[in-house]
């Protein structure tokens, strides 16, 4: 399945469109698509450290979803980077 | 009429407002009211700053303050009301960034849950901020993890005790 993530705070800078778009397998868990999502960048943004795609969560519109989860239905998600408001 | 404002406003089209948010949790029934204002400030970690950008995740950042008005709730036990409101976009020095108030019976359960609020705002919401400097250089501020796979490797590798240790 076509899998959207959307980019935000420093991790923008991984592509000007404000989006990712990964072809993940059906009933991907987070932690694997984490894993997919890490290779894409290696190959199209290497200037992005792997250690804040590591400190990153990936969220619906609704709720943080951990590693253990799978994909949801409609491949929407977003990955955010540490938060830091206030 | 609810007893809870969640808003995030984009400072292109109108800046936070205090006196809102100070008659919004206003009621007869309240006589503590305690009010957190966060402003821009013009200088951050040794360096002089001339504005801030914030990014948020706009669906989450308001389901995330609609959780925290939950737990607010959940620890004060009674009446209150409760404003929590960000700002979007580009801000300059002394544009407020965030507004959180709350009004209950007493000035105790106002306290406590106005500072429940920002801090779990600051350490939960998805919001982001880039920090402009007068070199002209801009860099995105260090931030709370929100992947519990990384918190708990975070929390293994802690020596003693404080874990959140960062100063934000």
């Amino acid at each position: 399945m076509k899998v959207h993530i959307a980019l935000f705070g420093a991790l923008r800078d991984a592509d000007a469109r404000g989006f990712i778009e990964l072809e993940a397998p059906e009933s991907c868990t987070i932690a694997t698509l984490r894993e997919l999502l890490r290779a894409h960048l290696r190959e199209h943004a290497p200037h992005i450290s792997p250690h804040l795609v590591q400190r990153s969560a990936f969220a619906s519109e609704d709720e943080i979803l951990h590693g253990h989860r799978t994909l949801p239905d409609n491949g929407q998600l977003a990955i955010l980077p540490p938060v830091s408001g206030g | 009429m609810t007893d809870l404002h969640t808003a995030v406003v984009d400072i292109r089209d109108t800046a936070l407002d205090p006196a809102a948010a100070l008659d919004f949790v206003s009621d007869p029934r309240f006589g503590g009211i305690d009010m957190f204002i966060g402003k821009v400030r013009e200088h951050n970690l040794g360096r002089i700053v001339t504005g801030v950008s914030y990014d948020l995740f706009e669906p989450l950042a308001l389901r995330t303050f609609e959780a925290i008005a939950a737990r607010a709730r959940n620890e004060i036990g009674g009446p209150m009301k409760l404003y929590i409101a960000h700002a979007k976009g580009d801000l300059g020095i002394g544009d407020v960034a965030v507004i959180v108030a709350a009004g209950t019976p007493h000035r105790d359960e106002a306290f406590r849950a106005c500072r429940l609020a920002i801090e779990t705002v600051k350490h939960e919401a998805p919001i982001w901020k880039q920090e402009h400097y007068v070199d002209g250089d801009s860099a995105w501020s260090e931030g709370c993890s929100l992947c519990d796979e990384h918190r708990q490797a975070e929390q293994a590798t802690a020596s003693h005790g404080e874990v959140h240790g960062h100063s934000h």
